[in-house]
This record gives structure tokens, C-alpha cells and sequence, in this order.
């Protein structure tokens, strides 16, 4: 399973299974119970509970559509995986679709397709999840199986040997065999970050992954799959009572693990700019990206960031785009955004805002970068209007229902899964709207200036190179 | 997954336990009968004009997708591959002498943006916002379809951003794999068959060829809007009305006739040192709608279209040879084509053709047992499901039954339709259309590794081979 970390040239939205056959996930209802036409305030049904072994449990009922989605989460990502083993976060979560006691083989995969769902997986920074959508009927079965794949997974040689040939070739798909493979969304955070667990090539070298043992397999899993760092959402067209009862009688029994290793993931204060270079044999335009370290999650200068994302790169108004495509033509598009391996809501730790673009050859970067300033000290030196800072806090509303509101109820599932994980607190999925509504001019003029400034900025160019003499690789 | 079990039996030695193996599992639950699902209610009106208008009442959520198709595609690029696309990317830069920028403040002050999307029989214009701005939406979208400023200021950026799409599409193995295997089955003379144009021919276009493709293709007869979420169905078809009620008919659609052909051809394309072999692997199948095309469906996701399917089970799963492997049936009017997809690890390529011939054949001379096509028909029932569970989703499928003059209860009646194939279909159409002779295949890869191997299988025996540098 395991979705392609991410599309090729890194704008898009993950979760795109890996499955050839997927369900367009566009826009469709949630559980609303508050139903009125009003503009504001989503308000999403949320039952929340911790079992005695520490399973956090959030339940959202929804019958629009008679299905149900699992989400099962672990509190581990690419921040915690082991140094000399890269990319190992992700080589696990592949084998977990290996196979446990009571479903040897691919016959967890089997039990959801012959029932009509579908599944994937994915691996972020601070977590990976697994999660199902099937008709209501099999939710029963599906909880069942999570529950055997935490307590009794089965993982062979065998299984390692081919998952980490899957996982080499997904590399190589998605990023050795492309122009601009991973560039802004591996090598800017790797260029911007200070702190390996934050630093290094997540999707994993491929000397690391070729390396993975058995016994890494081991410790890993006695390490973080443990009951006690998981949170599991259903959401759909369920009834509570049924549903917790179903779960407590399958994990109910699992017994906690060790306290988990703690790990300092800070970053210092970036003082000053840096500035890194890609030779990419592969790409045919050269590309520049930069990105900046974001306020703290949940704070109001985070806020206030994710309305400078708005202003400056969201949509078609957006003042990059505007600037650089419109007026300039560098480029046919900006795109970024914060967390570009997810959102601005389902990461828990250091994070950058990014932007980039493929420019035509004949505009040197300096001229881009030069526009770029002027946009963004723009922001820096005076106070956005009142329209400005309504029209960002609409698209982030109508982005923020978007992500909620899917057919497969990911996104749904997702958030109160990461609000659980991070603030133990999922119902503040209620309350986002409020983050935004305390935003003030004055606020993103504040952060602007200090979180704009240059000095907290990483620039990289990918620069093209078709026989690899720039890069001595010839 | 029947086939890797023998994995878990052979390597019995070292395996992950879980730590404390206090917790004993629950007998496994049985799994009820699925529950029903019934699509939304639908309601459609034509305007004299010839503009069609479909209202689906979907979802909870204050908002209300809007698409606007016009039969605007690359199918009418004619000899000028890739025009479809330059018009609509002029039609972003400004119209009723309003700014690209005020209209995208607009937009995005309902809560969206406006976007263009160039297929080949169709261009959509599409907006999803806030309920409350839907008669708005409509207003500002009609003024974009219709009153396109076409400004000759902006016309040499707009060609020059196009052909830097282009020009990265070509670096990419995906698209370069995909051109080719599309010139082999429709020809480069008809845009089926067309890929990407070349530089030289994109610069020469004109600013008078994008206005002529614009008065040949666009206009209300050739239009068909859908509207779908939670709006006020009294409200909008008064805003469709009065933006789209006066719009001309426009000329009638004329897509000039395909001819599709099969093989055998395999055509190689040398990417030097690439660490995979990107394949495409098919064959003209029976066109949608057809009692054969339900059949395919279920043949489709058995072999390659889903998961579980057998080409992902072998490649994938027991071989690990490679990530993301596909397949599908494509659709065209009057023909259509099943492919197979995938990047296959170079040093694995050549035996992986051998695995791929032999899943074919397989299913060709034996009928899927009962648990394995019993649950292929199940999983695209539920599928179907969550195709139809969102707005876009809904809007995606009742306008491809309207864009292929399916029946109007096409999709109320697909799932009896996968329901009824039997076993013996499935194997039936695979042994009728996945014939060697009419194989189409490409592969972009390292040709010094590989292309030996390659033209070494029996079953290009008769093949023409194509071989170019990339």
C-alpha cells in the first residue's frame, strides 16, 4: 500500500492510494450535526475515549453514505526512525501489510476488498496510519484485523526482502527516475532543518533501506507499535455503543508497552540564509524553492502563517502567483504551502512554509528571487486591508471543509486522529475556526516580520544538467 | 492473497513476534450482506439553446460544485496538437475586460477558484464554493465561457508557460511511454493518437488560431453545466438562465472518425541508464456500454485493476519488482483499450514480462474460482459506492454516461450489471481480446540492459519492432 509519498512535482495533496483503482476524493458530506446554511462553524459529532491499556478512541457518526472509516494511527514517523537507517519508518509500515496470525499473508488485504473497501497506508513526520473504507456491514471484520496486525503481525525475511524491493522501486519511481525528484519536499527540508531527526532523507537512502534486518524490524516495533501510542477512529454510518463495544473486546486485552524514548526534535533560530544547489540530470527547466521555519503549531502566530500561505501562494489570486506567473511570466505556476507532505494541521513538531516553481532557463534566479523579496517584504513592512485578511480566511475555511469533507471520510478521520495523537483533544476540530477568526492585520504584519524574514529562509535551485559534468558525475 | 501464502509457509525461521502474547484473538466476525445504496436524485432541463442543465442534490456541507463541459477538447485540436490547451489558458487571462486578477479575488472570495481542465473530448470549467455564491459563481463563469478578452499582451507568456509544461513532461518516463503507446493505437494523425506537440510547432501558433479553435468549439448547444451539493435549485437555474439563457448555439460537434489498431508492435524507447523500465502493455477492447465492456470490468480488476489483482500480487508483492502497478480500460468514442502499467525495476524487467505473459494466459484458459471473482465483483460494488459518495464524484460519473450516450439508468443498474458476469465471462473476454496479435506494447527504459531480453520472447514473434532514442 503505502501511497507514493507524494506527486511528482510536489503540490499535490498525499493519500492518493497506491491502489491503480481509487475513488476520486473530492468534496462530499460529513457529519454535520449542525446543519444550517450558515458559512462558519462545522461542527463534527466526536465521541472520544481511552481504553485501560491507553487506545485512544474517537468515534463520529455520519450516515450520509453507508459505509465506515477505520483509521488506525501510531505515534511514529520519520522523526523517530533510527540513525543508519533511514527511510526505515516507512520500510515498516510497508511490512505491515505482511500478514499477522489470523491473516497470514495478503488476507487482511483480501478480507477488505472482497467486502468492497479499499485501504492504504501512509508514513509523515510524526506518524504512520493505516485505515480502511468499507460498507458498514464489514466494520465488525475490519476492527477485528487491526486489532490482530497490532497484537500478532507476522514479518518473514522474505517479506522484508520483497517489501524492500517495493519500497526501492517506489524511490525510484517517485524520485530517481524523475526530473526534480523530491527536491522541494526531501532536499529543502534536509537544506533548512539543524536537526537530523528533522534533516535527513526521510524516503531513505538506498544503502539504509537495502540494510534493514530482521532485528531492526524487532526493535521497532517493540519500540512504538504499542498499544498505548495508537489512536483509532471510525467514522461513518455507526452506532457508538456497537462500535466501542467491538473495539474494546478486540484490543481491550492488548497489553501496554515501555514508555516511549524521548527524542529532542527542536531547531534552533535560523540566523541566517542558506542556500543549496541540486544538479538533476533528468530535468530540462531549472527550478527554485525556498522555505521558511513556521510559528509553533496551535499559536497564533500559526495562525496568522496560514494566512500569509493564503495571501502568498493559494489560488490563482495569490500573490506570488500573480507577481511570478501573471505579471513576470517566470513561471507557469507557484505552488507551496505549509507541510507539503500533508497539511497545516497533521504535523507535531518543527515545520516549514514552502514555495516553488519550474522557471523557463532564461530567467536567472536572482531576477526571480528579487521579485519574490519585494512581494514578501511587502508583507513585512505594512499591514494587510481588512478585504485581504476576509478573502485568505474564506479560502482557508472553504480548504478547511474540503479537507474535511471527503468520500472516503479520510480527511475526516485524519484530523481527529492527529488531534487526538497530539492535543488529546479531538473536538478541536471544532474549534480551527476560531484560530482563524483571532487573526488580525496587525498579527500577520507581526509574523511577517519575524518569520518572513530572510535570515529564517533556505533557498534551493534545482539546476539542470543532462550530461553531469556541472556535478562531476559524467 | 491466494497466491503468496506460500511465502509465510517457507521462511519459518526468523520472524517478528509481538512482545507479549497475552492477548488472545475474537473469532473472526462474518461479514453481513452489504447494505443498499441508492444515488441521489437527479433533474435535468434543456434550455432552447441546446444547453443542457443537471441538479444533484448531494452532501451536507454549505457548498455546491459547479462544472461547465463544453465539447471543447483536444479531439478538435485537428492538425494543431495541444490548441484545446492554449485556449483554455487564454481563456484565464481575463474576459468581459475583467483582469485574471479580479477575477480570481472573486473566486476566491466565494470560497474557490476557477479552474480550466483540458481533456480530449471536453474543457471544463469548474468552481466549487459556498452555497451562499453559487447564482455568482454562475454569473462570473458564464463571463469567462463567453466573453474571452483573448488579450495579444499575454498571448507569447501563455505559449512560452505551455511549452515549459510540455517540455517537463518529456523528461518524464510516464508521459514520454504514454505518447507513444497512444500514436501505435490511434495513428499520430488523429488526436486520440496525438501526445505532445513539439516546441517548433507550438511557437508557431497564433493568437487568430485561438480565437478560430475558440468560434469552431465553444457554444451552448456543445454545453452542458452540472451543478451539484446543497444549493437552491430555484436560485441558480434562474442565474443559469440569465448568464447562459442568450448564448448561441454554436457550430455542431464533429469528431472526425478514429480507427483504432492493435498489434502486434512493440516499440522501445533508449533512456539510458534509467534504474526502471516504464511499460505500457494493451489492446483495443469492446467500447463502453457493451455487454463485454461489464465484462472487462471485472476481467480488468482481477488481472491488474485493483490491489488484489494477480499482476500486482506476483510483481508487486511476491517479486517486489516494482511499486505501482496498473491497469484499466480507456474510453473513446466508438473504441476503447485495456492497458497495463508499470515502472519495473531494470535488472527485473525481462522476467517480469515473462510473469505478466504467463497471469494473461492463465486467466485466459481458466475461470477465476468463485472466492477470488465473487470478491473482485463485491469490491466494485463497494467501489461504486464511494465513486458516487462526493459531489465531484457524482459529477464525474452521470457526465461520462451522459458524454457516451449511455443509458439514463446506466448507472442505477451497474452494479446487477458487474453482479451478473460470470466466472467463465471473465476468462472468456480475456482469451477474446488479450490476443498476442493484437498487442500494442512500449517500454522507456535502459534498452542496453534490457532490450535484448525483450526481443528475445516468443510472443513478439510476429511483432514489428520500433526502436528510438528518447
Amino acid at each position: 500500500m503505502v501511497n507514493r509519498l507524494l506527486a511528482v512535482l510536489g503540490a499535490a495533496a498525499l493519500f492518493a492510494c497506491s491502489e491503480p483503482v481509487t475513488p476520486p476524493d473530492t468534496d462530499t458530506t460529513t457529519d454535520h450535526t449542525q446543519t444550517d446554511s450558515t458559512v462558519s462553524g462545522i461542527q463534527v459529532d466526536v465521541q472520544y475515549h481511552t481504553l485501560d491499556n491507553g487506545l485512544r478512541v474517537v468515534l463520529s457518526r455520519d450516515a450520509s453514505v453507508p459505509t465506515a472509516t477505520v483509521a488506525v494511527y501510531y505515534g511514529v514517523g520519520f522523526r523517530n526512525e533510527p540513525r543508519g537507517r533511514t527511510g526505515f519508518a516507512h520500510l515498516f509500515e510497508h511490512l505491515m501489510f505482511e500478514g499477522s496470525e489470523n491473516l497470514p499473508g495478503g488476507t487482511m488485504t483480501n478480507l477488505i476488498y472482497n467486502a468492497g473497501g479499499v485501504q492504504n497506508g501512509s508514513t509523515r513526520f510524526d506518524f504512520t496510519n493505516y485505515f480502511e473504507v468499507v460498507p458498514r456491514n464489514a466494520l465488525e471484520a475490519v476492527i477485528w484485523a487491526e486489532a490482530d496486525r497490532m497484537a500478532r503481525p507476522i514479518i518473514d525475511e522474505e517479506n522484508l526482502a520483497a517489501q524492500g524491493g517495493v519500497v526501492e522501486n517506489e524511490v525510484l519511481v517517485n524520485v530517481i527516475n524523475q526530473p526534480y525528484g523530491g527536491w522541494i519536499w526531501i532536499d529543502l527540508p534536509m537544506l533548512a532543518n539543524e536537526n537530523w531527526h528533522n534533516a535527513h532523507n526521510f524516503y531513505g537512502d538506498l544503502e539504509d533501506l537495502r540494510a534493514a534486518t530482521l532485528d531492526d524490524v524487532q526493535a521497532f516495533f517493540d519500540t512504538y507499535y504499542a498499544v498505548n501510542n495508537a489512536v483509532m477512529v471510525v467514522v461513518g454510518d455507526i452506532d457508538y455503543d456497537e462500535t466501542l463495544g467491538w473495539i474494546e473486546a478486540n484490543f481491550g486485552n492488548i497489553e501496554p508497552g515501555p514508555p516511549l524514548p524521548e527524542i529532542d526534535i527542536s531547531e534552533p533560530r535560523q540566523e541566517e540564509e542558506k542556500f543549496g544547489e541540486i544538479y538533476d540530470r533528468l530535468a530540462p527547466q531549472p527550478a527554485l524553492g525556498f522555505g521558511y521555519h513556521m510559528p509553533e503549531r496551535g499559536t497564533p502566530e500559526y495562525y496568522a502563517m496560514a494566512v500569509l500561505d493564503q495571501i502568498l501562494v493559494q489560488g490563482d489570486d495569490s500573490l506570488l502567483n500573480q507577481r511570478i506567473v501573471n505579471e513576470e511570466g517566470y513561471a507557469s505556476s507557484v505552488f507551496g504551502g505549509i507541510n507539503l507532505l500533508g497539511n497545516m494541521y497533521n504535523y507535531n513538531g518543527p515545520m516549514l512554509w514552502s514555495a516553488g516553481m519550474i522557471h523557463g532557463d532564461e530567467y536567472d534566479h536572482e531576477v526571480i528571487m528579487a521579485d519574490v523579496d519585494e512581494v514578501i517584504e511587502g508583507l513585512r513592512t505594512e499591514e494587510i486591508s481588512q478585504e485581504q485578511l476576509d478573502r485568505a480566511i474564506t479560502k482557508l475555511r472553504s480548504q478547511f471543509y474540503n479537507i474535511v469533507d471527503s468520500s472516503s471520510r479520510f480527511g475526516l478521520a485524519d484530523l481527529l486522529a492527529v488531534f487526538a495523537m497530539f492535543d488529546d483533544d479531538p473536538t478541536r476540530i471544532n474549534r480551527i475556526e476560531e484560530g482563524f477568526d483571532q487573526v488580525t492585520p496587525e498579527l500577520v504584519l507581526a509574523t511577517a516580520q519575524e518569520y518572513l524574514r530572510p535570515t529564517n529562509r533556505s533557498v534551493l535551485r534545482v539546476i539542470p544538467d543532462p550530461d553531469g559534468t556541472m556535478s562531476g558525475e559524467e | 492473497m491466494l497466491r503468496s501464502n506460500t511465502i509465510l509457509m517457507a521462511a519459518a525461521a526468523a520472524v517478528l513476534t509481538a512482545a507479549p502474547v497475552f492477548s488472545q484473538a475474537l473469532p473472526r466476525p462474518d461479514i453481513g450482506p452489504a447494505p443498499d445504496f441508492e444515488l441521489p436524485e437527479t433533474t435535468t432541463i434543456g434550455l432552447d439553446n441546446g444547453l443542457e442543465i443537471t441538479f444533484i442534490d448531494f452532501g451536507l456541507a454549505p457548498k455546491v460544485n459547479i462544472s461547465v463541459q463544453v465539447l471543447a477538447g483536444n479531439v478538435f485540436d485537428g492538425e494543431n496538437t495541444y490548441m484545446a490547451d492554449v485556449v483554455g489558458a487564454m481563456m484565464e487571462e481575463g474576459a468581459g475586460g475583467k483582469s485574471p486578477e479580479s477575477i480570481a479575488r472573486a473566486f476566491a472570495s466565494m470560497g474557490g477558484d476557477m479552474n480550466v481542465g483540458v481533456g480530449m473530448h471536453t474543457t471544463g470549467f469548474s468552481a466549487n464554493v459556498l452555497s451562499e455564491f453559487g447564482p455568482e459563481a454562475i454569473a462570473r463563469m458564464a463571463t469567462v465561457i463567453r466573453q474571452p478578452d483573448f488579450p495579444e499582451s499575454e498571448f507569447n507568456r501563455i505559449l512560452q508557460s505551455q511549452i515549459r509544461n510540455m517540455t517537463v513532461a518529456r523528461s518524464q518516463p510516464g508521459p514520454v511511454a504514454s505518447e507513444a503507446y497512444a500514436a501505435l493505437l490511434y495513428g499520430e494523425d488523429h488526436p486520440y493518437g496525438q501526445g505532445l506537440p513539439d516546441v517548433g510547432q507550438m511557437d508557431s501558433y497564433t493568437l487568430d488560431q485561438v480565437r478560430e479553435f475558440y468560434d469552431a468549439n465553444y457554444g451552448a448547444a456543445r454545453t452542458r453545466i452540472y451543478v451539484a451539493g446543497r444549493f437552491d435549485h430555484a436560485a441558480m437555474e434562474a442565474a443559469i438562465r440569465d448568464a447562459f439563457g442568450d448564448w448561441e448555439a454554436g457550430p455542431e460537434p464533429d469528431v472526425p472518425p478514429a480507427q483504432i489498431r492493435g498489434g502486434p508492435v512493440v516499440q522501445l524507447i533508449d533512456r539510458p541508464g534509467a534504474p526502471q523500465a516504464t511499460v505500457r502493455l494493451g489492446y483495443p477492447v469492446a467500447p463502453i456500454g457493451t455487454e463485454d465492456a461489464y465484462r472487462m470490468t471485472v476481467m480488468n480488476a482481477i488481472l491488474g485493476g485493483s490491489f488484489t489483482s494477480r499482476l500486482t500480487s506476483n510483481l508487486r508483492e511476491e517479486h517486489g519488482w516494482t511499486y505501482s502497478p496498473g491497469s484499466g480500460v480507456t474510453n473513446r468514442l466508438g473504441s476503447s483499450y485495456w492497458t497495463f502499467n508499470a515502472d519495473i525495476s531494470t535488472p527485473n524487467t525481462v522476467e517480469a514480462f515473462a510473469e505478466i505473459f504467463s497471469e494473461i494466459q492463465t486467466l485466459q484458459l481458466t475461470p477465476p474460482g468463485e472466492e477470488e471473482a465473487g470478491g473482485m465483483r463485491n469490491w466494485l460494488s463497494g467501489l461504486f459506492i464511494l465513486q458516487n459518495a462526493s459531489t465531484g464524484g457524482l459529477i464525474a460519473q452521470i457526465s461520462n454516461r451522459d458524454f457516451f450516450d449511455l443509458p439514463q439508468d446506466y448507472l442505477e443498474t451497474y452494479v446487477d450489471r458487474i453482479n451478473s458476469v460470470s466466472n467463465g465471462d471473465i476468462s472468456a473476454v480475456a482469451a477474446e481480446y488479450l490476443q498476442p496479435d493484437n498487442m500494442v506494447v512500449v517500454v522507456v527504459g535502459d534498452l542496453a540492459t534490457i532490450g535484448e531480453g525483450l526481443q528475445a520472447f516468443p510472443q513478439f514473434a510476429d511483432a514489428e519492432f520500433i526502436t528510438e532514442e528518447e
